[in-house]
């Protein structure tokens, strides 16, 4: 049985541990809490440009194409990894990275063998699993966390709708973790790149008989752009939320072991105590005994 | 008629109105009551809003998208 000092020593720092971990844990929640109202803030908006597009798209005649609807065959293929910068976060980032790089196994395994397959990463922890696998990185976005808002993000999606129109790539793919709950998070994968359209005949809004400024067509040619927007910053909002959600539930678990293990190592120390004891009566009434015989 | 002025990341205004004047890209225009339903895009510019207490606020925005209907008004905007 390791010695009395030794396991003093161990619950000391395990202890030390837990407060981090529970340090840590108090910090995720209280940014949880911040980026699940980013989220609750954004959900309208979207929601409502959506229903607009959806509504005027369906109702459009002749599709005459926008750039960013045009289908082409895709050679190109960009895949946009959302990860996180920071670690401690569970299995977070390796399930997104496996995720993207499944989507470049199956869907694009021509391209993959070709060559043809960029990444672009969010956040350094997706960069590392993708470097391990030896993905090919054009680019990296890790410091659109620093500070998540609608401008930072705008940015990136511009580049992004650039490279498509210019036709750079002709398909780009969305992978992130989307917010389910403080403990759940879904990886998906999203089209970014074509648009589609939806495409159905009932024109749900001709009861209303909208007056439209300037014509139908120039307005979904001005919405889409700003849905993809919205997209983007959505999917680094829902990720932004699931990643602390992971952290959290994480942190909580390391400090549930932490306590755990505190509690076996006192049991320890209390039984290596008391045989500690039992030895020296021992050794005294034997002592004292040898001394009346 | 009741004005809804979003943007993604805040809602920059909601309340009972009796007018909003806006940056339409055709030009400046103004939904009163009972005006028919329209979609119009916005240019960058700022919107006037005449409140029911008769007070008078404007509020800027970088473009963006209305909708109005049965006296609900839905303007999706751009930060400014």
């Amino acid at each position: 049985m390791a010695n009395l000092k030794e396991i003093r020593t161990r619950i000391a720092s395990v202890k030390t541990t837990r407060q981090v971990t529970s340090a840590m844990k108090m910090v995720s929640a209280a940014k949880l809490k911040k980026a699940q109202d980013a989220i609750f803030r954004i959900r309208p908006y979207a929601e409502k440009l959506h229903a607009i597009l959806d509504s005027l798209s369906s109702s459009l005649k002749n599709t005459e194409e926008s750039v960013f609807t045009q289908h082409r065959t895709p050679n190109r293929i960009l895949i946009v990894l959302i990860s996180s910068n920071r670690g401690l976060c569970g299995a977070f980032n390796a399930n997104i990275a496996k995720t993207a790089v499944d989507l470049a196994n199956t869907k694009y395994k021509e391209q993959l063998i070709s060559g043809d397959i960029d990444f672009l990463v969010v956040g350094k922890q997706g960069e590392k699993q993708l470097r391990l696998r030896r993905m090919n990185i054009v680019a990296q976005a890790n410091e659109v966390f620093d500070n998540l808002d609608f401008e930072t993000s705008t940015m990136v999606s511009n580049n992004l709708m650039a490279d498509y129109a210019d036709k750079r790539y002709d398909r780009i793919e969305l992978v992130y973790n989307q917010f389910k709950n403080a403990a759940m998070q879904i990886s998906v994968t999203e089209q970014f790149l074509p648009v589609e359209l939806k495409q159905n005949d009932e024109e749900k809004d001709s009861v209303y008989n909208f007056i439209y400024e300037p014509s139908k067509e120039k307005i979904v040619e001005e919405l889409i752009p700003r849905s993809l927007k919205i997209q983007f910053y959505k999917a680094l909002a829902d990720s932004f939320a699931a990643e602390h959600g992971a952290r959290m539930t994480s942190m909580h678990k390391a400090t549930d072991n932490a306590t755990d293990l505190i509690k076996e190592l006192t049991l320890t120390f209390n039984k290596a105590r008391q045989s500690a004891i039992t030895n020296e009566i021992l050794e005294v009434t034997n002592g004292a005994e040898a001394l009346n015989g | 008629m009741f004005l809804e002025i979003l943007t993604p990341e805040k809602k920059l205004y909601a309340g009972e109105v009796d007018s909003v004047q806006l940056p339409g890209t055709k030009g400046l225009f103004e939904i009163l009551k009972k005006h028919a339903p329209i979609i119009s895009t916005l240019d960058k510019g700022r919107i006037r809003v005449i409140e029911r207490s008769k007070r008078m606020l404007y509020i800027e925005i970088g473009g963006g998208v209305v909708e109005s209907k049965n006296e609900r008004i839905i303007v999706l905007a751009e930060p400014a």
